[in-house]
């Protein structure tokens, strides 16, 4: 039907427009690696392989991006980051 | 040297009592810098470690970025962009800071029982991810005060005995093995 037309072209428009944002882990010489890996498992159910694997990406590299979606879901995982005292930061994803 | 300990699903934490006195002044000094002071603290001001956290200001009346650097550090700004970091501080720290005020007044409770017993003491079926957190929360503050850095252990071990900053960083590394002990049980390694 031509609403549900108009709905799809709409929410096509809109995903161009509005760039997924993304929540950066900045690399700091405090956080234990195995707290980093243990955090990331608890709050993004991450297997105890990928966890490792990004914390290596923030250690070597000095970030890693830990999740991307909407800006709403990055401010609340940027949130539960900050609970747990990794230093975190949310901004648009500029590879998209 | 106390470490956690699991038997089963329960977590317990054997202390003596200068190491009880060390983590209760930590806590609380974190708590007043957080603005939770609505307690009668256990150190007294010839404390060592009385002025670790002690620059206290009286808090604005709006919530802007912290100009203390610990609070920074614990509550960071959540964009590099300051007006977008200003807002979402605005909505949002006040929940933050509750949380770690939850947190640090959760593991004082517990330890509040052994220090006023004046004896040393185990702290039974402690809640694993409170105590993890306000740990955390605890070297990043000291961390901020000492000016950690990738070459601070050995800048700590050349230090002289007679020096006061070696004390607090050996209880900065005494936390982080205290830390790994429980990080260890969490995960079985």
């Amino acid at each position: 039907m031509a609403t549900d037309t108009m709905a799809e072209s709409d929410l096509d428009i809109s995903q161009l427009v509005d760039k997924p944002w993304v929540t950066i882990v900045w690399d700091d010489p405090v956080n234990l690696m195995s707290y980093v890996t243990y955090v990331f498992i608890k709050l993004f159910g991450f297997t105890p392989e990928k966890a490792n694997a990004l914390m290596m990406q923030v250690h070597n590299e000095g970030r890693a991006a830990v999740s991307t979606g909407s800006r709403e879901e990055m401010e609340r995982d940027v949130q539960r980051l900050h609970e747990h005292g990794l230093w975190a930061t949310l901004q648009r994803d500029d590879k998209i | 040297m106390s470490e956690f300990l699991r038997n089963g699903n329960l977590f317990s934490l054997d202390l003596s009592i200068d190491e009880a006195h060390i983590l209760i002044n930590l806590v609380e000094q974190l708590l007043e810098l957080l603005g939770e002071g609505d307690f009668n603290h256990h150190y007294d001001e010839s404390d060592p470690f009385a002025q670790l956290m002690s620059q206290l200001k009286a808090a604005p009346d709006e919530i802007t970025v912290p100009e203390d650097s610990v609070l920074l550090r614990l509550l960071p700004n959540a964009y590099a962009d300051p007006e977008a970091a200003a807002d979402f501080r605005r909505y949002t720290e006040p929940t933050l800071r509750g949380q770690k005020q939850r947190t640090l007044k959760q593991v004082r409770a517990a330890l509040e029982i052994i220090v006023d017993e004046d004896r040393a003491g185990v702290v039974e079926d402690l809640d694993s991810e409170i105590w993890l957190m306000a740990i955390n929360d605890l070297r990043l503050a000291l961390s901020v005060r000492l000016e950690i850095n990738p070459d601070s252990f050995d800048i700590f071990e050349a230090l002289s005995d007679n020096d006061p900053q070696k004390a607090i960083y050996a209880v900065y590394f005494w936390l982080g093995w205290l830390q790994t002990s429980l990080l260890n049980l969490l995960t079985g390694g």
